[in-house]
């Protein structure tokens, strides 16, 4: 058994009385897509705030790589190699689909960006990797035919692949999607489900947050079920689907 | 082709303002166009951090005051030749800016713009109070003019540095970090999400912007010869926000137009009499209204629509 990317040890998150995360322990392996469900207000977007360094933690640990990020500010946990998308599109909606990219390559890029206000030499060079680092990710999310489009002329779908893409640019090695398929229509969900499974074919380590079942049923290789802020359940798909704790207290009956 | 093209109102700018000492005939004017020029400097930094990174700061003319004073009293007290405390003027400045900046950034919005506008009123209290050094209200005369008061070669200055800022001011704007500040305006919080340290960023955007106001007051004080407080005062950063607004915010021109309109409209109006002040407020505010891109949006808007027109009757 490999080292996990991500290891969750005891994690808590109190909001003044309200525990919205108490005791939360999960692993997360390269090339794995773990689903993470639960009713609304289970603390599933909490969890993956705190795991992206929006709010610190009031105890417990996480692991990334082997080091420990919890102290760490947000933007340095993205360079570190963990990345997130967010439940409602957050967009630049002045900026074309490939300047919105690239901002994603920021975190991972070694030159200074204030070389770039006399853009010669080792700034040219650095521009180049980072166009030819787009058009990668570019294809990859299938955002090349919009490439140079302004991001407001988007449809929402694909505001929501364009924040995928720009969260990928930074090379991730775990990312964090929080409900990609909100508001999505079925073939692009079909896309969506492709786009994971091609993220993780690259040995990146997915969590994924999602209400429709179908789709994380089909995606997932584990799902960590969340109950107030509590795991109540883990296992594969099947074992999820069959467990009555997760019945009672999210799937009911008909699932 | 197309660059060359883009360059080409400027260029042509240029020549215009180069020209401009030769064809003047009522001195006046020349007075009021070096005050433009200086106002060209401030509001290009003004634009920085309101037009490019969307923060609007109130604290311009106090950042103006420092260099001002800054600048005349190293001169004053330590005798040092006023090329060298007109270079410090601005490096003074951006150490106020990186020390009221630092905490004033963590607030966004309107909450920003208060906590800069209390900052130009405590510059304005310590001019007035600290008057062993600053002279207080009464001001300070005599302050050192270049070349012995030649206005046309300080016009010329305040020129070259107009346009050398304005170039600069480009630059950033077009560089990586001119793009983060443009992603900052639009989403702030996922900048951070990025991987992004905004705060740099807009710490730096501020000081810059604070160094081409401390920059812009040394000047005033050089060329005006005597400064006081009041000079620097709220009223005076107003006029800064003014001129990225109605020249057009977040764009290279617009600062420049606009810090001509708000040094010469108040003189155009000067046939209305006592109502030229009340007559100016309203003009400001409609513009504010009915043109919140400002000039130079307007004149890209039409621009596209002629464009566009032509494309229709040619195809």
């Amino acid at each position: 058994m490999t080292e996990p990317i991500l290891r969750v040890d005891s994690l808590a998150k109190s909001f003044g009385g309200v525990r919205a995360v108490r005791d939360l322990s999960f692993t997360v392996s390269a090339g794995e897509i773990l689903g993470l469900i639960g009713p609304n207000g289970s603390g599933k977007s909490t969890t993956v705030n705190v795991l992206s360094g929006v709010f610190p933690p009031t105890s417990g640990s996480i692991i990334l790589a082997g080091e420990p990020i919890e102290g760490l500010p947000e933007a340095q946990r993205v360079g570190r190699g963990l990345s997130r998308t967010f439940q409602t599109a957050r967009v630049f909606p002045e900026f074309t689909v490939r300047q919105h990219v690239a901002m994603g390559c920021h975190a991972i890029r070694q030159v200074n960006p204030f070389a770039s206000i006399l853009p010669f030499g080792s700034w040219r060079r650095e521009q180049a990797d980072i166009d030819s680092q787009v058009d990668e990710v570019l294809r990859l999310c299938a955002l090349h035919p919009v490439a140079d489009r302004p991001v407001a002329s988007l449809s929402s779908g694909q505001q929501r692949f364009l924040m995928i893409a720009t969260a990928l640019a930074a090379q991730p090695r775990i990312l964090l999607v929080d409900e990609p398929a909100a508001g999505l229509v079925e073939h692009e969900r079909q896309e969506l489900a492709e786009l994971i499974r091609g993220i993780r074919q690259r040995g990146i380590a997915v969590v994924i947050i999602e209400h429709h079942m179908a789709l994380i049923m089909a995606l997932c290789d584990r799902i960590v079920v969340l109950n107030f802020g509590a795991k109540i359940a883990e296992g594969s798909p099947a074992e999820i689907r069959a467990n009555p704790a997760v019945i009672d207290a999210y799937l009911g009956e008909a699932a | 082709m197309n660059r060359i093209l883009a360059l080409l109102p400027w260029l042509l700018a240029l020549a215009l303002l180069a020209v401009l000492p030769q064809v003047l005939t009522v001195k006046y004017y020349l007075h009021l166009s070096i005050l433009a020029l200086i106002w060209v400097i401030v509001a290009q930094g003004q634009n920085l951090i309101q037009g490019f990174t969307g923060y609007v700061s109130i604290v311009q003319a106090g950042f103006m005051g420092i260099g001002a004073y800054g600048s005349t009293l190293m001169g004053l007290n330590f005798q040092w030749p006023l090329w060298a405390t007109m270079i410090m003027a601005p490096l003074i400045t951006a150490l106020f800016a990186l020390a009221t900046g630092y905490p004033s950034l963590r607030v966004k919005g309107h909450y920003f713009a208060i906590v800069t506008l209390a900052f130009n009123l405590i510059i304005v209290i310590v001019l007035v109070n600290y008057s062993e050094l600053t002279k207080g209200e009464a001001g300070i005369s005599n302050i050192p003019k270049p070349w012995g008061g030649n206005r046309e070669a300080f016009y010329y200055l305040a020129l070259v540095l107009a346009a050398s800022l304005t170039l600069l001011a480009a630059l950033i704007a077009r560089s990586r970090v001119g793009e983060i500040l443009l992603a900052i305006r639009q989403n702030e919080d996922l900048v951070a999400a990025l991987g992004i340290a905004a705060w740099k960023y807009k710490l730096f955007a501020f000081v810059i912007s604070a160094m081409y106001a401390g920059l812009g007051g040394a000047l005033y004080a050089h060329f005006q010869g005597f400064i006081n407080p009041e000079i620097f005062g709220v009223a005076q950063s107003l006029d800064a926000i003014l001129a990225v607004i109605l020249g057009g915010s977040g764009t290279i021109a617009g600062p420049a137009i606009g810090a001509f309109l708000v040094v010469f409209l108040p003189e155009l109006l000067r046939f209305a009499d006592s109502f030229r002040l009340i007559l100016y407020g309203l003009i400001l505010v409609l513009a504010t209204i009915f043109m919140p891109i400002g000039i130079v949006g307007i004149a890209k808007a039409a621009f596209a629509r002629i464009i566009r027109r032509e494309v229709r009757h040619g195809g």
